[in-house]
């Protein structure tokens, strides 16, 4: 639903460090993305703002030196490996704060996970599925998201999931639609 | 009289009938933009239409996309950590402090201490005895002035919209402004405090409660008392109105009645938009519940005093028909029927709505603000000379605009037509998405700046945060969906068992902090920087070495 080079008009402006509206701009797509992406690294809950901040404290501080590779979702890539980074270092200092022990074992450790530019880019589409789920999850009904992960999920049969919810089939199949195209529209809001 | 009734009965049978198959009626229903009686008509029809499901799923997403959100889902749910149909509430909400909580703490935070034995704590020369109620936007308490003698409210800002510059002078400005407004049907504004931390104001304490709650109480209410009503409401808005001030959030938690079904008193004036500037920045949503928003409003366009006469609309339609008039399932949803479609005919919910009173109440409805009433105290007037005719039918007729309003009503009962006629059918859905969503956007934006403004003043001494500082909104805690919508501070509304219940809790936090915690210093955001105050600038100096 985007004209195609919003997204990247958009880095190319945030790489002007003057250009503060592209940075305004820029935070209210990601921020919420990004620290769903900070949670599912494992930060605590109420540490999660802060790692968020860091990221994008990171990435302010680095993308002007980013450059566009020429692969696709290269921008994605790129600031998915800054957030998962940033979120590795705080497990570390977490880690250490336990422990009393040197983070770097466990820094090690985090850092072995294989970092290939596919499973990349497969795991930022996996989380931002699961972020806009999570978000439109929010603005339905109870009974509407029971509807369409009882059949699209789990996959069973319409009229089961109607007697269970006590609605008719017509509004499985209209609620389950319609938390279909939310999420469609979340996920190609900020897609490029 | 009747005829028209008749029509009406006739129509619905009719509607009953099943439909056809309609691709651009499914369009619509993934957009929530149906009528809800389109909306039964095309559930119904969907049980039974095998090409129609299809059909819905087509359009909703292609199928790669269906199975690819399939698969990642319950690939997700597979794994142990993440994803789980059965919770209500996304994992990260489980360890954040649930509003209540917070807002409590909130409250003892900015305390201070009393001698009296009884109070809570003291806020500036008033001993707050108790928490009347909490909203999203902040917390009202109980008080006492004892150089006054008086009992009074204190309804306290909450820190998270503190902390914006742009809705704290907004909270400022409006409140000062609504001070001024002198008007037996606006609660009045004893005083401002608006230097401090958190910024609050006062009022009187007055035995009334909001007429939502009323609603939700008794259900709703007959035409001659929703009459009565919206006359008051209507002076009280034309008041403000001369004052230059526009409310922006009339809806039936704002509207104080006192005790006994008395006087009726507006409340909450352009507080509404001090929550909007600061919660818009962090989601993207607006805040609360949007059901009695005017179109304009909720395209993100500029509204002046007409926006109210809408609301008013909203409210009466909401007394007599005991629910407000837009309702979808999503605030998107809402915000699309209120844009675009008619509410179903009141007199289809609640027949004992005169034809009249549907009709004037259609006219403060009207989508385009020049359509409606020219004015408050227009509005107000005609419902006056409506008032005086339900009570003595025989010494006053009705009011001639009315009798002319209810007669151009009558064709026009069929109103899936008009929806119709709202809606060209020729425009691409993309295209109408798009600028719907370009509209949320330009809103959202200008969230963003607000508080960028407000970063900059307070990063400012530090140049090389500044940019990080453009976006500290910090996530707040993510509300219950139930908590966000309540967005009224229920102003002097009679919550005293949800007082008595979290100043108990209020105490032993009291006495937990005061000696230990001496107030921060007022240069301090607390409220953005409570836990972890260095995180964000120790890895930004380690990294810029
Ligand atoms: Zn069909």
């Amino acid at each position: 639903m985007q004209p195609p080079d919003t997204r990247h008009s958009l880095i190319a402006r945030l790489q002007n460090p003057a250009n503060e509206m592209a940075w305004a701009e820029f935070v209210a797509a990601y921020e919420p993305f990004l620290s769903h992406l900070v949670r599912r690294h494992g930060a605590a809950s109420q540490h999660v703002p802060d790692v968020t901040q860091q990221v994008l404290a990171a990435i302010a501080h680095s993308v002007e030196r980013w450059r566009d590779d020429g692969s696709p979702a290269s921008f994605r890539r790129w600031m998915t490996r800054v957030a998962r980074n940033v979120a590795i270092k705080y497990l570390a200092r977490e880690w250490r704060e336990v422990t009393g022990q040197g983070g770097s074992d466990f820094c090690n450790l985090l850092m072995n996970v294989p970092d290939a530019d596919a499973e990349q880019s497969q795991s930022y589409e996996f989380e931002l599925i699961l972020w806009a789920a999570e978000k439109v999850r929010a603005e339905f009904r109870e009974s509407s998201w029971k509807a369409f992960w009882g059949t699209v999920i789990e996959g069973r049969p319409v009229q089961a999931l109607a007697e269970e919810l006590n609605v008719t089939p017509g509004s499985i199949y209209m609620s389950r639609s319609r938390i279909m195209a939310r999420i469609r529209a979340e996920v190609r809001e900020l897609n490029d | 009289m009747r005829p028209d009734r008749r029509d009406l009965i006739g129509a619905s049978l009719v509607e009953l009938q099943p439909i056809q198959c309609d691709r651009d009626l499914l369009l619509r229903s993934l957009e929530e933009t149906l009528s809800e009686r389109q909306e039964e008509q095309l559930t119904e029809h969907l049980s039974e239409c095998y090409a129609c499901q299809r059909e819905l799923e087509r359009l909703a997403a292609d199928q790669a996309e269906w199975s690819k959100v399939s698969e990642t889902l319950r690939r997700a749910a597979q794994s142990s950590d993440s994803f789980d149909a059965s919770r209500r509430t996304p994992p990260h909400d489980e360890t954040e402090p649930r509003l209540g909580e917070h807002e409590t703490d909130f409250a003892v935070d900015f305390l201070e201490p009393s001698r009296e034995a009884k109070a809570l704590g003291r806020f500036g020369d008033i001993e707050i005895l108790g928490v009347i109620g909490r909203g999203a936007m902040g917390i009202v308490l109980k008080g006492f002035q004892a150089e006054l003698n008086r009992p009074v409210a204190v309804k306290v800002l909450a820190p998270h919209l503190a902390s914006s510059g742009a809705a704290r002078q907004r909270f400022a400005r409006e409140a000062r402004a609504t001070a001024a407004i002198v008007h037996p049907h606006v609660m009045p504004i004893l005083s401002v405090h608006s230097s401090g931390r958190l910024p609050y104001l006062v009022m009187p304490y007055v035995g009334c409660e909001s007429l939502q709650h009323y609603l939700d109480r008794n259900g709703p209410l007959a035409p001659i008392e929703v009459v009565r009503i919206g006359v008051q409401a209507a002076r009280g808005l034309a008041a403000a109105h001369a004052q230059g001030l526009v409310h922006r959030d009339v809806k039936p938690a704002n509207i104080l009645m006192e005790k006994g079904g008395g006087r009726v008193m507006l409340t909450d004036f352009g507080l509404a938009r001090a929550a909007d500037d600061a919660s818009l920045t962090r989601t993207g949503v607006i805040a609360g519940t949007p059901q009695y928003m005017s179109p304009e409003q909720s395209r993100g366009e500029a509204i002046d005093a007409r926006s109210d006469l809408f609301s008013l609309g909203s409210v009466l339609y909401a007394l007599c028909a005991g629910r407000p008039p837009f309702r979808a399932e999503t605030c998107y949803g809402v915000l699309r029927r209120i844009t675009d479609t008619e509410p179903r005919p009141l007199r289809e919910v609640n027949p004992e709505v005169p034809l009249w009173l549907e009709a004037v109440i259609g006219r403060l409805h009207a989508k385009d603000p020049a359509a409606r009433f020219a004015t408050a105290s227009e509005t107000a007037d005609l419902f006056e000379q409506c008032l005086a005719h339900m009570q003595q039918p025989a010494l006053f007729s009705l009011p001639a605009c009315a009798a002319q309003l209810a007669k151009s009503r009558q064709p026009t009962v069929d109103n899936t037509s008009s929806e119709q006629r709202s809606h060209p059918s020729n425009m691409s859905v993309p295209l109408r998405k798009r600028r719907w969503f370009a509209a949320i956007a330009a809103l959202w934006l200008v969230g963003a700046l607000a508080a960028s403004l407000f970063a900059w003043s307070f990063f400012g001494s530090r140049t090389d945060s500044v940019r990080i500082g453009t976006m500290p909104n910090r996530s707040p805690p993510v509300l219950p969906k139930s908590e966000s919508s309540a967005t009224q501070w229920d102003g002097a509304a009679i919550q005293i068992d949800d007082a008595l219940r979290t100043s108990d809790v209020l105490h032993a936090k009291v006495e937990e902090l005061w000696p230990a915690a001496p107030l921060p210093a007022p240069g301090e955001t607390e409220a953005l920087v409570p836990s972890a105050p260095n995180l964000l600038f120790n890895s930004e100096q380690e990294s810029t070495k």
